[in-house]
């Protein structure tokens, strides 16, 4: 047994760890955009901040509040092991599994512990050691799913959404979650960085709406791979039962759009809350006013842009797939793809409102169209 | 002089390719209303290609698939109505495994503009236990059953069945057959591959062999 304990250890720290760091991964990357964002050259200091959220309790709730949001699907993984299921049937030690996940807790919520420690001392890793144990209670918590009921559905369009919905409720839980988190740590991350260059209005809505675009990437695109996965599984399908292509881009179109408008309008919500307790009203309205605007413009845009993305990927995949039954995440270079569109459409927002400012909100929009009208679908 | 009854589906000159290689050559045959037609052939020797290029799946190389009529690989309107007169049920790929059966039902009937399983269905695939079960938590037969009943909804005016009998226990098999031959019973055609000689047999199926 004493042998065994270190192989039985590294077995089960590949089978958790690795996929609680693939998850974490997302959560550094946004929080390390947003980190860039608002600790710029010209920004702020994490004691600045840290003595913000003491100071205004809605500042410090929202802080939290988003933290929750973005680790909770995290320590899920911590919690539950369910990747280490078989290992639990061999003889195995009892408590360093619990030590290695408690010490892994700490250290995936680098971003959040540096910015108390530093911030706030020790008294800022006691605040982390408490919230994490919020976390595990929340981690812990199993939904029991609910009894479904025969979906009126009567004509292919809303099916085919209902079943996309469906995808992202029951694949991308977890995601959702974290996106929601994200969206919220962007909105505060907009108004942080306005509010740090004293901008107002147009100026404001353009680097606001940039700064969401870029904070919110990890976010987005947790949810778009189920959606791939989805269009893949149920090509098929939608092919025997006579569903047209074009059908199938329209409807992955539309979830993508509402998944990139649900999150600015999270993102928007917080950086309300942040700009109220920040800046004057009279600034705050106007500003906010432009801010939304262009941000939900952006945000059709590119979720226009992403679906090119996908629609591509899909390809790829239906011509790689010669059985029709290959999990997409096992074709190689899928998530990079679905990841990496992400990434270009956000881009493609950010340059265009560098160039045109607020107009240039209405030309991400032409382009998604444009990117998305000229997509091949499979 | 009565004019001759227009087949169900018709298969003119088909041939498939995959990853550059013919599968399926030059092949015409007919099913007809009422008629259970059987695809026989060794391994690999492209059963699944064909009907998935029947069913609209897998886009024929050359050749010409209709179904009532309707093309199936034609134009818009025409492929409609061809894909909503047949149910399809694969051999090996799942319909996606985050949906539950109920659901793959709706699907499958707001596309056919039809109706939720029947009271015969539900009692002769033992649907009531599959209703709120997800497509990946079920057994293969389970899988099938879910599948056999999506494919039924209408009902379609053919069946294309790829190893129908896959997974399925004694009990089932012999409701399987029961429903095959009813709907062919009521006019409707049922075309299915598979390699039980057996099952064919009971079915009555007449023997398409594929070299």
């Amino acid at each position: 047994m004493r042998y065994l304990v270190p192989v039985w250890l590294t077995a089960w720290m590949r089978a958790v760890l690795v996929p609680a760091w693939r998850r974490a991964s997302g959560v550094w990357i946004g929080a390390g955009i947003g980190a860039g964002i608002v600790f710029g050259p010209t920004g702020m200091h994490a004691h600045d901040l840290t003595e913000l959220a003491h100071d205004v309790p809605a500042v410090g709730i929202a802080l939290a509040i988003t933290w929750l949001l973005v680790f909770v699907p995290t320590a899920r993984v911590l919690v539950h092991a369910d990747g280490a299921r078989f290992l639990r049937s061999l003889p195995h030690p009892r408590w360093s599994p619990r030590i290695v996940a408690t010490l892994a807790l700490l250290a995936l919520q680098l971003p959040w512990l540096a910015l108390w420690i530093l911030g706030d001392g020790l008294r800022g890793f006691a605040l982390v050691v408490a919230l994490s144990a919020i976390i595990v209670v929340l981690a812990a918590v199993q939904l029991r799913p609910r009894r479904v009921h025969f979906p009126p559905w009567t004509r292919s369009y809303p099916a085919l959404r209902g079943v996309y919905l469906r995808a992202l409720k029951r694949r991308a839980g977890d995601a959702l979650v974290r996106g929601v988190g994200l969206a919220s740590l962007a909105g505060l991350v907009a108004a942080l960085f306005v509010r740090n260059n004293g901008l107002v209005e147009g100026p404001a809505a353009v680097l606001g709406a940039g700064a969401i675009a870029i904070v919110l990437i990890p976010g987005w695109a947790g949810a778009l791979m189920p959606l791939v996965e989805a269009q893949r599984a149920s090509a098929w399908l939608a092919s025997s039962l006579g569903m047209s292509a074009a059908l199938r881009v329209t409807v992955l179109a539309v979830v993508v759009a509402g998944v990139y408008v649900a999150g600015t309008l999270i993102a928007l919500v917080a950086a309300t809350i942040a700009f109220s307790k920040l800046l004057g009203d009279s600034a705050s309205l106007a500003t906010l006013v432009n801010l939304s605007a262009v941000a939900l413009t952006c945000a059709i845009g590119m979720a226009l842009v992403t679906t090119r993305a996908l629609v591509i990927a899909d390809r790829q995949l239906a011509d790689t797939d010669r059985t029709l039954v290959a999990p997409v995440r096992d074709v190689a270079g899928a998530p990079v793809r679905v990841v990496s569109g992400a990434v270009v459409a956000s881009a493609a927002a950010v340059v265009c409102l560098a160039w045109l400012g607020v107009l240039g909100a209405p030309l991400v929009v032409g382009a998604g169209a444009c990117a998305l009208l000229t997509a091949r679908p499979a | 002089m009565t004019e001759a009854k227009k087949p169900i589906l018709e298969v003119k000159r088909l041939a498939v390719k995959r990853g550059g290689r013919t599968i399926v050559n030059d092949l015409s045959f007919e099913v007809g209303a009422g008629e259970i037609v059987g695809i026989v052939g060794k391994n690999g020797c492209g059963k699944s290609t064909l009907l998935m290029a029947i069913a609209g799946v897998l886009s024929p190389s050359d050749g010409r698939v209709t179904v009532n009529g309707a093309s199936v690989w034609g134009a818009t309107t025409d492929r409609n109505r061809a894909r909503t007169s047949l149910g399809y049920v694969p051999e090996a790929a799942d319909p996606p495994g985050f949906l539950r059966a109920g659901e793959l039902w709706a699907l499958c009937a707001a596309s056919r503009k039809t109706r939720p399983p029947t009271s015969e269905l539900i009692e002769a695939f033992g649907l009531d236990e599959l209703r709120d079960l997800a497509i990946d938590r079920m057994s293969l037969g389970q899988r099938r059953r879910a599948c056999l009943a999506a494919a039924l909804l209408g009902p379609p005016a053919l069946l294309v069945l790829d190893e129908p009998d896959n997974g399925l226990d004694v009990r089932r098999l012999e409701s399987l057959v029961r429903v095959i031959q009813d709907h062919a019973s009521d006019g409707h055609g049922a075309l299915l591959a598979t390699h039980d000689a057996q099952l064919l047999e009971q079915l009555g199926a007449r023997v398409v062999s594929l070299a």
